[in-house]
C-alpha cells in the first residue's frame, strides 16, 4: 500500500502487436450475450447490472407513487382519500420498498454494472451468483409489492416494531410477508456483497494496487464488509419475530419473559449501518465524478479513503440513537450520542475534500455538476439535523415527529438519490454512447431540487409544531394545514422532475448506438472501449488516474497489447490478482450463461412467499426445486479444464485456476461463514439479552440439559470434523466419500443428542422467552446439520463420479470449511447456554 | 512463471496495523456500553449505577493507546512518500482520539442508570 501513486511507464507492452487473426472473433464468441428470450439466461455483469439497475429504478418509481398517495392524503386536514388501514399499508410499503427494494439494490446494481470495467476485469468472479441474487430480488420483490393490491401488505411501519407486529395486534398475514419477504431479499444482498468483496480484492487489473484503486471501489469494499456484519442482525431478528408469530415462541412478549427492545436492538444494529451502506456508495460515486468534472485529481484522496473506512466502523456504534425514547440507561445513550457526533468528522472530511477539488479545478457545467451541487446542499443540511437529533434532549422533543421525516429524507434523498441521478447523467453514455439532454436536465434538476426542498423543508417546522409521524390525518385547528399543503405540492413537483427524467432516459436509450469514447475526459478505466467481453485486453495500470497519466492506454488496450487479449482456454476468463499489489496470480475461468440461477432464484422466492401464504406443499416443491437447481449449477462448477497453464502476456504464464487459500472461492466461503457466525452471534445476543432480564437463570420451571449430553454432543461434532479433515487428506482414495458420510453420521448423532438433552430438560420453546432463545440457538445448529446432510452426499457423489481432483478440489475444501464451522458453532451454542447462567450466579 | 504469493503481501497484518486505532475505539465503546448496560439490568444491577471508576480506567487506557498511535504517526503529514496505509494510520489515530474523548465526557458527567 506504500507504492507510489504513479510510476514511469514501462517501455514494453505486455503483448506484441498486431494480434493474430481470429483471436478477437474467438473472444467475442465466448462472451456473446444471448439474444431474444434467452437473454434472461445471461449472467454477464453488464446484462445483470442493467436489469438490476432497471428493476431498482422501477421500485423507486413504485415507492414514489406510494409517497404521492401519502402526500395526497395529508394535503388537507380530515381527508378521507385513504382509510386509516390502507394508509398504514401505504406508508409501510413506501418505507420498506424504498429502503429494501430500491436503495440497497440500486447501489449493489450500479456496482455490479460498473465495477468490473472500473477494475479492468472481464466480469465479477461469481457471475451466476450475481444472476441468482438479481432474480431472487426481482421475483421476490415484485411479488412482495403485489401484496398491496390484495390488502395483504405489511402495515406496522418499515421497522416493524413488536408488540404491534406480534400476532396479538397484527393477526393477519401482512407482517409475515414483510418478515419472510424482506428476510430473503437480505440474503440476496449478502450474496451481492460477497461477490463484490472478492471481485474488488481478487480481480483488479495488474498494477492496480490498493493505493491506486478507484475511490468508488474503496467505498464499495467498505460497504460490502458492512453488509457482511450488519445484515445478519436483521436476518436473525426477522427469524425470531416470525418464529414468535408462527410457533408462539415469545421472544418479544414482555409478560412471558421476552423484550420488545430486543427487536429494536437487532433491527437498528442493521438499520443504522444501513444508512451508511446506502450513503457510502453514493459518496464513492461523488468522489469519482467530482475530479472528472473539475478536471483535477481528488484533493486529499488518501484522507477520503480513510474517512470511508472511519465512517464504516463508527456506524456500528450508532444503532441505539434510534432508541433514545425507549428507556435505555442514560449513560449508554450518552455513549451512543458521542459516537453519533464522532461520525460527523470523517463525513466532513469527505465534504471538504469535494469542495476543495471543485475549488481547485475548472468545473464543467453540466447535468452531473448540477446534481452533485444539489447533493451537497441537501446532504449537508440533513447531516446537520442529524447532529441535532444526536443530542438526546432534542431527540426526546422531536422523536417520531415530522422533524425526523424531514431529516431522514434530507439524508437519504440528498445523500443518495441526487448522487444516483448525477451518476445516471454521468454514466448513461456507457450504455449506447448517447448522453441525456442537457436542456431537459436543467428542468429535471430544478423540478427535483425545488420540489424536494418545498416538500421536505416545511416538515422540520410541522415536526417542531408537534405533528407525529404515521398519522393518517389531522384536525384543521392545529396550525399544520399550510405547511402540509406546501409539502404535498412539493412532492408532486419533485415527481414531475423524475417523470421528465424517465422520458428523457427512454428517449436516449432508444437512440442508435454510437461509439462511447470518453465524453467527460474521465480518468477511470470504465471509459475504455468495452464490449460483452469487457476490454479487448486487460490493462496494466501504473497510476492512480490511469486514463490521465497513461495517455496511450485506451488505444493500446483496444488493440490488444495488454494482458489476456484472447481466450486462453476457450472459455470465459479473467485474471486473478493478489489483494494488495494486484500481481497476476492465476487465470480465473468463469462460468457461462445458463438458466439454473434463474430457476434457483424463482424457487427460493416461491418457497418464502408461498410459505407465508401457508401453501406448504407448493412452497416445499419450490424449495426443493431451488435446491435441485443450485446443486445442478454447482455440479457443473469446480471442474478442471484440460489446460494447466496459460500465457496471458509475453513471458507471463499463469496457472489455470487455484486451490486452497489461493482460490477466490475459498475466501468467498470464509466470508459466507463470517456472515453465518454473525447471524449466530445475533441469536446468542438474543439469548444473553433475555437471560439478563431474569432475576434467576434459568428461570423457575426451566432447567439446563444434562452436562454429560453436552459433552457427548461436542465430542461427536469434533469427531465429525476430524473425519472431514482426514477426507481432505485422502484425495483420490476410495475412503474419501466414506469418511465424509461417517462424519455426517457423527454430526446427525450430535444433533440427536442435543434434541434429547432439550427434551430431558423439558424445555418447551413456547413456555418462556428464555426457553425459546435456547431453542433458537439449537434450531440454528439444526439448520446447519440439515445443510451438512445435503453437502455430504453431494461430496460423496462427486468423489464417486470422479469430479474431485488435485485441480478441482474447491468443493472438498469449501465443504470442509463449512463442516469445521458447524463444529465450532455447535460447541459455542452448548457453551453459551451453560456459561450465561453460570456467570449470573 | 509467476505464481500466487499472497502470504508475502501480509494483507491481514497491514490491514490490522492500519485500522488499529479504530479497533481501540470500537473495543472501548463496546466495553463502556456493555458494562453500563449490564450493570443496569435486573440480573446484575449495581447500586449507584455503572462503575465509573472502571469506565474511567478503560477510557484512560484507550486515550493513551490512541495518543501513542497518533504520536507514532506524527511525521506522516510532512512526508511526501507516505502511502495510504500510513495516512490511514495517522488519520484513524486522530479520529479515534477525538471519539474516545467524546465518549469520556459522559463518564465524567453522568451517574446512575435512570
Amino acid at each position: 500500500m506504500t507504492a507510489p501513486v504513479s510510476e514511469p511507464l514501462p517501455q514494453q507492452l505486455p503483448n506484441p502487436l498486431p494480434r493474430p487473426e481470429g483471436e478477437l472473433e474467438r473472444l467475442e464468441d465466448v462472451w456473446r450475450t444471448p439474444r431474444g428470450w434467452r437473454f434472461l439466461s445471461s449472467v454477464n455483469n453488464t446484462s445483470i447490472g442493467l436489469l438490476y439497475i432497471g428493476t431498482a429504478l422501477l421500485f423507486f418509481v413504485l415507492a414514489g407513487i406510494l409517497g404521492l398517495l401519502i402526500r395526497t392524503q395529508l394535503a388537507v386536514p380530515d381527508n378521507a382519500f385513504l382509510s386509516a388501514g390502507t394508509y398504514n399499508q401505504v406508508f409501510t410499503m413506501h418505507g420498506t420498498v424504498m429502503m429494501f427494494l430500491f436503495a440497497i439494490p440500486v447501489v449493489e446494481a450500479i456496482a455490479v454494472y460498473l465495477l468490473p470495467n472500473m477494475l479492468g476485469a472481464r466480469d465479477l468472479p461469481f457471475p451466476r451468483l450475481s444472476a441468482y441474487a438479481y432474480w431472487a430480488y426481482a421475483i421476490g420483490g415484485l411479488a412482495f409489492f403485489c401484496t398491496l393490491f390484495a390488502g395483504l401488505a405489511p402495515d406496522g411501519g418499515w421497522f416493524m416494531y413488536p408488540p404491534l407486529t406480534g400476532t396479538k395486534y397484527s393477526p393477519g398475514l401482512n407482517a409475515d410477508f414483510w418478515l419472510l419477504g424482506i428476510g430473503f431479499i437480505e440474503i440476496s444482498a449478502i450474496a451481492g456483497a460477497i461477490e463484490l468483496i472478492i471481485g474488488i480484492l481478487f480481480t483488479r487489473a495488474p498494477g492496480m494496487t490498493l493505493g491506486r484503486m478507484p475511490v468508488y471501489a474503496w467505498a464499495m469494499l467498505v460497504v460490502a464488509v458492512m453488509i457482511v456484519f450488519a445484515f445478519p442482525a436483521v436476518i436473525a431478528g426477522t427469524a425470531l419475530l416470525e418464529l414468535e408469530r408462527a410457533f408462539d415462541m415469545p421472544f418479544f412478549i414482555a409478560e412471558r419473559g421476552g423484550d420488545p427492545l430486543l427487536w429494536q436492538h437487532l433491527f437498528w444494529f442493521f438499520g443504522h449501518p444501513e444508512v451508511y451502506i446506502i450513503f457510502l456508495p453514493a459518496a464513492g460515486m461523488v468522489s469519482t465524478m467530482i475530479p472528472t468534472i473539475a478536471g483535477t485529481p481528488l484533493v486529499a484522496r488518501r484522507a477520503v479513503i480513510a474517512a470511508l473506512v472511519g465512517v464504516g466502523v463508527f456506524s456500528f456504534g450508532l444503532w441505539a440513537h434510534h432508541m433514545f425514547t425507549a428507556g435505555l440507561g442514560v449513560l449508554e445513550m450518552s455513549f451512543v450520542s458521542a459516537a453519533s457526533m464522532a461520525v460527523a468528522v470523517p463525513t466532513a472530511i469527505q465534504v471538504f475534500a469535494w469542495i476543495c477539488t471543485l475549488w481547485k479545478g475548472s468545473v464543467q457545467r453540466g447535468a452531473p455538476t448540477l446534481f452533485l451541487l444539489g447533493f451537497m446542499f441537501i446532504f449537508v443540511l440533513g447531516g446537520l439535523t442529524g447532529v441535532m437529533v444526536a443530542v438526546i434532549p432534542f431527540d426526546w422533543q422531536v422523536h417520531d415527529t415530522y422533524f425526523i421525516v424531514a431529516h431522514l429524507h434530507y439524508v437519504l434523498i440528498g445523500g443518495m438519490v441526487f448522487p444516483v441521478f448525477a451518476a445516471m447523467y454521468y454514466w448513461i453514455p456507457l450504455i449506447n454512447g448517447n448522453r441525456l439532454s442537457e436542456t431537459w436536465a436543467r428542468w429535471v434538476f430544478w423540478l427535483m431540487f425545488g420540489g424536494f426542498n418545498l416538500s421536505f423543508f416545511p416538515m422540520h417546522i410541522t415536526g417542531l409544531l408537534g405533528m407525529p409521524r404515521r398519522v393518517y390525518t389531522y384536525a384543521p385547528d392545529l396550525g399544520w394545514n399550510g405547511l402540509n399543503l406546501l409539502s404535498s405540492v412539493g412532492a408532486f413537483v419533485f415527481a414531475a422532475g423524475v417523470a421528465l427524467f424517465a422520458v428523457d432516459a427512454v428517449r436516449t436509450l432508444r437512440r442508435d448506438e454510437r461509439r462511447v469514447g470518453n465524453p467527460w475526459n474521465a480518468s477511470t478505466l470504465e471509459w475504455l472501449t468495452s464490449e460483452d467481453y469487457g476490454n479487448r485486453s486487460i490493462p496494466r495500470v501504473t497510476a492512480t488516474n490511469p486514463l490521465w497519466d497513461q495517455p496511450t492506454l485506451a488505444r493500446e488496450v483496444e488493440e490488444g497489447a495488454h494482458y489476456l487479449p484472447q481466450t486462453a482456454t476457450g472459455r470465459r476468463e479473467t485474471i486473478a490478482t493478489s489483494p494488495v499489489g494486484a500481481r497476476p496470480t492465476y487465470l480465473l475461468v468463469l462460468p457461462g450463461d445458463g438458466w439454473l440461477p434463474l430457476v434457483a432464484a424463482a424457487g427460493t422466492a416461491g418457497f418464502f412467499l408461498l410459505l407465508t401464504m401457508k401453501l406448504s406443499w407448493l412452497a416445499w416443491t419450490c424449495g426443493l426445486a431451488a435446491i435441485a437447481a443450485t446443486i445442478g449449477w454447482l455440479w457443473q462448477s469446480d471442474r478442471a479444464v484440460p489446460q494447466t497453464e496459460a500465457e496471458v502476456a509475453s513471458g507471463l504464464t499463469l496457472p489455470v485456476g487455484a486451490t486452497g487459500t489461493a482460490s477466490h472461492s475459498w475466501w468467498a466461503t470464509i466470508i459466507m461463514l463470517v456472515v453465518d457466525a454473525s447471524i449466530f452471534a445475533s441469536f446468542a445476543f438474543a439469548y444473553l439479552h433475555i437471560s439478563m432480564r431474569l432475576q434467576v437463570c434459568p428461570p423457575p420451571g426451566s432447567t439446563l440439559p444434562p452436562l454429560a449430553l453436552a459433552w457427548l454432543s461436542a465430542g461427536l461434532l469434533a469427531a465429525g470434523s476430524v473425519l472431514v479433515w482426514l477426507a481432505t487428506r485422502s484425495l483420490g482414495r476410495r475412503r474419501l466419500p466414506w469418511l465424509v458420510l461417517a462424519a455426517l453420521a457423527c454430526a446427525v448423532a450430535s444433533f440427536g443428542v442435543d434434541l434429547h438433552g432439550l427434551r430431558a430438560a423439558d424445555l418447551a420453546p413456547d413456555a418462556s422467552a428464555w426457553a425459546a432463545a435456547v431453542a433458537a440457538l439449537a434450531g440454528y445448529q439444526g439448520l446447519h446439520i440439515v445443510l451438512l446432510a445435503i453437502l455430504a452426499p453431494y461430496l460423496a457423489l462427486r468423489a464417486w463420479r470422479g469430479h474431485l481432483g488435485a485441480r478441482s478440489r474447491a468443493t472438498l475444501d469449501n465443504i470442509a470449511l463449512v463442516w469445521h464451522y458447524t463444529t465450532l458453532q455447535g460447541i459455542a451454542w452448548l457453551s453459551a447456554v451453560r456459561l450465561v447462567p453460570l456467570l449470573m450466579d | 512463471m509467476t505464481t500466487a504469493n499472497h502470504a508475502s503481501e501480509h494483507f491481514f497484518r497491514r490491514l490490522l496495523r492500519g485500522i488499529l486505532p479504530l479497533l481501540v475505539w470500537l473495543l472501548h465503546f463496546a466495553f463502556c456500553y456493555g458494562l453500563a448496560a449490564t450493570q443496569c439490568t435486573p440480573a446484575a444491577m449495581r447500586a449507584g449505577g455503572p462503575d465509573r471508576t472502571l469506565l474511567g480506567a478503560a477510557t484512560v487506557l484507550a486515550l493513551l493507546a490512541c495518543a501513542w498511535l497518533a504520536w507514532r504517526a506524527r511525521g506522516v503529514p510532512a512526508r511526501r512518500d507516505a502511502g495510504l496505509l500510513e495516512w490511514a494510520g495517522f488519520l484513524f489515530a486522530v479520529l479515534s482520539l477525538v471519539a474516545v474523548c467524546w465518549n469520556a465526557v459522559p463518564v465524567l458527567l453522568v451517574a446512575g442508570c435512570a
